[in-house]
């Protein structure tokens, strides 16, 4: 069993992961830069060590700094936390190299699925719907309206150099395609220097549906539902639910299905999540496989019971699964808003600075995953995310008003916040309705102006 | 709020087995990682060799050994090595000399500092000696001296070019006045070498110092170096101690001697194969075939119709415009392959001259361009054109070297005049020009010369002394500028515009003169955008003067330069 884990993260995911150690007598070591010294969790954990200046590619992305303190301090164990060094195969190799247990899948496995193509043909051999598209590039509209017909309407044309959207167009009939498919070429030969292109089927006013999964060592594989996570700006969830309302019994079933084959397809051991997108017609594709511990994880554990980061110690301990898929059952409704230190009215510009007073809800049902305290100074180098509110109640519209009122309470004196911006959305007929999809915030901002 | 040391530890339960043996603890394996001698931090030691023994943090060099030099610029498996075995005898008799030879032996798997052979490099066959610094520093004893020699020499034999990496501490102080003479013995080589046309390629690596920079490190017609290499004759510790002051920041490394005139450039690893394979393309071209001997859509005109129509003036005006294309342009347009070399090998890097190698439709050729730059950072940079006696001497050492292997030299002109200053004047302009004039004229290689803007005065035909000089429709040519004319005759530089109408320093005047052999026409509004329309007739013209002239030999092109300026 693993006795001592240096957490290579900060932030309110590393406190998050230092408490589940400290419930299972484990000692932890905490990692931190220049400009953390007076991060809680550095003053949360047992021991704390400075791997460099604040910069992250000099401190909590510094590989061999963080090997050398895990070395120094003793620890047998790194748990990566998410972001930074967490889907970087080449430190989980570093670590297998040093004899130290990386908490995560191995470094092979995070490469493989690391890589868009070669996950794409894994999870399509397993029978994983994915995206229908072209294989082969496409130079002329001819050959691609062979391939558009085959693939089915509406269909995007993408660049193969493509990126920042152009290049890109869709069309949703033949009549539309040749239009469609010049447009976009002629846009990437003159943006890009080049027509390489690539056609595939588009989706429609999908949802972020994602599958959480568990594996051992063993063989087991077990999937804990799905988490809605449409509400999205900038592809950076906001507010992420479960279950979802898109699903029905049958659906989470068949997902669920599908999401424990990518995983066993995969090789896949510890925890990790399996994105798709969900059409309103219930057609469901693969996206990624995100081979890490998750933002939103707290949702899945409150109508689980299942405390995703000790099952993933437990795992890389070497641990059979405490659960099988029949001990599995979603209990309730969970909402979690991710509460970031920026404006709202500011194009989101992150608002980093001294928190003068703080005061936080609490009671039946709410639970705050966080690292601020009052006098901290949230340094502006790293991400925004200060705090997550997590509420669970026995259905979805108990949930929300919950949601409503603990973020009524919260108080963060000193910085900018986006609480006022989550209570818009937990307020807005569609968000109430169960209406949305992964346009909905692009919808709601059309709509204030 | 101060959170120190409020929290409870966590409180650790009692274990099972309290004394039984952990498992493996985690460790660092042996060579996993690696302390950067630079900037001090621990790397992945694998990170650095695959990516060129360069620092991944502070992109810093290591030094790298002879072997993996070797591989990383020779072809895969061309490499033979020579005189493998060969060393020292001791000359001093030095006490436990040869003990410790045998020890480094042993360690390093070296017989010396250096390992000389023949490879390939991107196809082009050449001799390579590199030296090894993990060998007494790669100081130059006479096994390291007789090893180069061996090699210089039977390049000059066999007729191939050579490449030397040099890194060494200089002279080995065990061997003492055998090693002095090592410098001596490698530089008699090399000059044999040179006599006999072959080409030289240093590359300095750090530390390149003492006796080795004295000798075979800064005889290269062509001398590269790595980035922040230290190269000097005398150490920097031993300078300071000696003069007693704080050295200059940067004092002795590549980037210094670049910009006082001493080395080429300043090639970054990832680049060295490929600049060096370039290089000595080259250096192997024979004319391709079918040079020349095509007809080409020449104009047939030596002289655009209509040229007197417009003002004097109104040329004046036009060869200064802001936009009119500067000398990059037109090597861009015109060559390809395009190598720059810098420096004067005296003082300095003047921007003003802009000099290299290229190719010409498959010839390489010498070009030498005087430099406005494109916009006021390059215009400040350029010294806007305005050349210092470095310039010409950078531009005469590129046309001595273009003459040792008979390369074509293609001057492109666009001056206001050589600087006016007082630093130019210390360092001997009119000597700068005199001496370009004295060995232009009879240099034994052909020589065009192309006036693209500005021909001012003896800034100008410093580097027009030339078989023919060519002009651009609206360039000029003149003894010095309208303003200058007028201020002198007239003594008021406000009459520029009359002094421009009576000087004679357009194209169609200098054509009509005698002074100029050919006029190109250019288009209206001409600017980097449509440089086509004037590189393309001119390349012709280029490819027909090439053919007509680089087939006459040395003496013969010498003597129709002599008389193409006794007729003047």
């Amino acid at each position: 069993m693993i006795k001592k884990v240096l957490i290579a993260n900060r932030g309110e995911i590393a406190v998050r992961i230092i408490r589940a150690c400290r419930e299972m007598g484990i000692e932890t070591v905490a990692v931190y830069s220049q400009a953390d010294k007076e991060a809680l969790h550095a003053k949360l954990a047992d021991e704390a060590i400075c791997i460099g200046p604040a910069p992250s590619q000099d401190s909590y992305l510094n590989m061999e700094s963080i090997i050398s303190a895990t070395v120094v301090t003793g620890a047998d164990a790194i748990h990566p936390g998410f972001g930074f060094l967490s889907e970087n195969s080449r430190f989980a190799e570093l670590c297998q190299q040093c004899n130290i247990t990386f908490i995560g899948p191995d470094a092979e496995v995070i490469a493989r699925l690391g890589n868009k193509q070669e996950a794409r043909n894994t999870m399509a051999a397993a029978g994983v719907p994915v995206i229908p598209g072209t294989k082969e590039a496409i130079y002329d509209a001819q050959t691609g309206l062979k391939a558009a017909r085959e693939i089915g309407y509406p269909v995007i044309v993408k660049a193969a150099l493509g990126g920042g959207g152009k290049g890109m167009r869709t069309a949703y009939a033949e009549e539309e395609f040749e239009q469609s498919f010049q447009t976009a070429q002629k846009e990437a030969q003159k943006a890009f220097g080049d027509g390489t292109m690539y056609i595939e089927h588009f989706v429609q006013h999908p949802r972020h549906i994602e599958f959480q999964i568990l594996a051992d060592g063993f063989g087991n594989v077990i999937h804990l539902g799905e988490r809605d996570c449409s509400i999205q700006r900038n592809h950076q969830k906001m507010i992420e639910e479960s279950p979802s309302l898109a699903l029905t019994a049958k659906l989470r079933e068949e997902m669920g299905q599908a999401a424990v084959r990518a995983a066993r397809a995969a090789g896949y051991v510890n925890a990790g999540t399996i994105e798709f997108l969900l059409e309103p017609s219930g057609k469901y594709y693969f996206m990624e496989m995100n081979t890490r511990i998750q933002v939103e994880h707290p949702v899945t554990e409150w109508v689980t019971g299942i405390d995703l980061v000790k099952e993933q110690i437990r795992i890389a301990s070497g641990k059979k699964l405490s659960y099988s898929q029949k001990d599995v059952r979603l209990t309730g409704h969970a909402i979690e808003c991710r509460i970031n230190a920026e404006n709202p009215s500011q194009n989101f510009r992150p608002s980093p600075g001294t928190i003068t007073d703080m005061y936080l809800p609490g009671g039946k049902g709410i639970r705050i995953d966080s690292a601020i305290y009052s006098g901290y100074s949230i340094p502006p180098y790293y991400d925004s995310m200060v705090a997550k509110l997590i509420v669970w109640a026995k259905n979805r519209s108990e949930a929300i008003h919950k949601m409503q009122s603990a973020l009524g309470e919260v108080i963060i004196e000193g910085i900018d916040t986006n609480v006022d911006y989550q209570y818009e959305i937990l307020n807005h007929p569609d968000y109430l309705s169960g209406n949305i999809d992964i346009e909905f915030i692009e919808k709601m901002q059309g709509d204030m102006v | 709020m101060k959170l120190d040391n409020v929290f409870k530890k966590t409180r650790l339960p009692k274990r099972k087995n309290p004394g039984a043996a952990d498992a493996a603890r985690p460790e660092v394996p042996e060579g996993l990682l690696r302390k950067c001698n630079m900037c001090k931090a621990a790397i992945i030691a694998e990170d650095a060799k695959k990516g060129n023994y360069i620092c991944p943090k502070c992109g810093g060099y290591f030094r790298m050994h002879a072997y993996r030099r070797i591989e990383s610029v020779a072809d895969e498996g061309t490499f033979e090595e020579w005189d493998r075995g060969l060393s020292t005898r001791n000359p001093l008799q030095f006490k436990g000399y040869e003990e410790k030879l045998a020890a480094l032996q042993e360690k390093t798997g070296l017989d010396e500092a250096v390992t000389t052979g023949k490879a390939r490099i991107e196809g082009t066959e050449a001799v390579l000696a590199v030296c090894d610094g993990r060998f007494l520093m790669a100081s130059m004893g006479e096994a390291v001296g007789e090893k180069i020699t061996r090699a210089v020499e039977r390049a000059t034999e066999e007729g191939l070019p050579l490449i030397i990496f040099t890194c060494s501490g200089g002279a080995r102080m065990q061997e003492g006045i055998v090693s002095l003479m090592q410098m001596a013995k490698t530089a008699a080589a090399l000059k044999r070498h040179s006599d006999a046309g072959l080409f030289y390629i240093t590359v300095l690596t750090d530390p390149t110092t003492g006796g080795v920079t004295a000798s075979f490190a800064m005889l290269g017609d062509v001398i590269l170096a790595e980035p922040k290499a230290l190269i000097g004759f005398a150490g920097p510790r031993v300078i300071g101690q000696t003069i007693g002051q704080k050295l200059p920041k940067g004092f002795q490394r590549s980037e210094f001697l670049l910009e006082h005139g001493f080395i080429d450039g300043i090639v970054e690893r990832p680049q060295m194969k490929e600049t060096l394979g370039r290089l000595l393309r080259l250096h192997n071209a024979k004319t391709p075939a079918g040079f020349g001997d095509e007809e080409k859509s020449r104009p047939c005109l030596k002289i655009p119709a209509g040229m007197d129509k417009a003002k004097a003036w109104d040329r004046v005006q036009a060869s200064r415009k802001k936009d009119r294309p500067v000398g990059k342009d037109y090597i861009q347009a015109l060559f390809t392959d395009f190598t720059e070399l810098h420096g004067d090998r005296y003082f300095g890097d003047d921007q003003a001259i802009v000099g290299g190698i290229a190719s010409f439709r498959g010839m390489p050729v010498t070009v030498i361009a005087q430099e406005k730059g494109r916009d006021t950072k390059e215009n400040i940079r350029c010294n806007f054109g305005m050349p210092s006696p470095d310039g010409y001497r950078k531009a005469l050492r590129l046309m001595k070297q273009a003459e040792k292997f008979h390369r074509p030299v293609i001057c492109l002109v666009d001056t206001p005049g050589a600087f006016c200053g007082v630093e130019a004047e210390e360092r001997g302009q009119g000597e700068a020009i005199a001496r370009n004039l004295y060995e232009m004229s009879a240099l034994k290689t052909p020589i065009l010369s192309i006036v693209i803007g500005e021909g001012g005065s003896g800034g100008a035909l410093a580097m027009a002394t030339a078989d023919e000089v060519w002009m651009l429709e609206n360039s000029i040519y003149s003894i010095l500028s309208p303003e200058g004319f007028a201020s002198i005759l007239w003594k008021d530089s406000a009459k520029a515009k009359e002094a421009a109408e009576v000087m004679k320093l357009t194209a169609g005047d200098l054509y009509a003169m005698g002074v100029v052999e050919r006029v190109l026409a250019e288009p209206e509004e001409f600017t980097a955008q449509n440089i086509r329309a004037v590189t393309e007739p001119l390349g012709n013209w280029i490819e027909e003067f090439l053919e007509q002239y680089a087939g006459l030999d040395g003496e013969e092109l010498a003597r129709r330069r002599y008389q193409r300026f006794r007729k003047m």
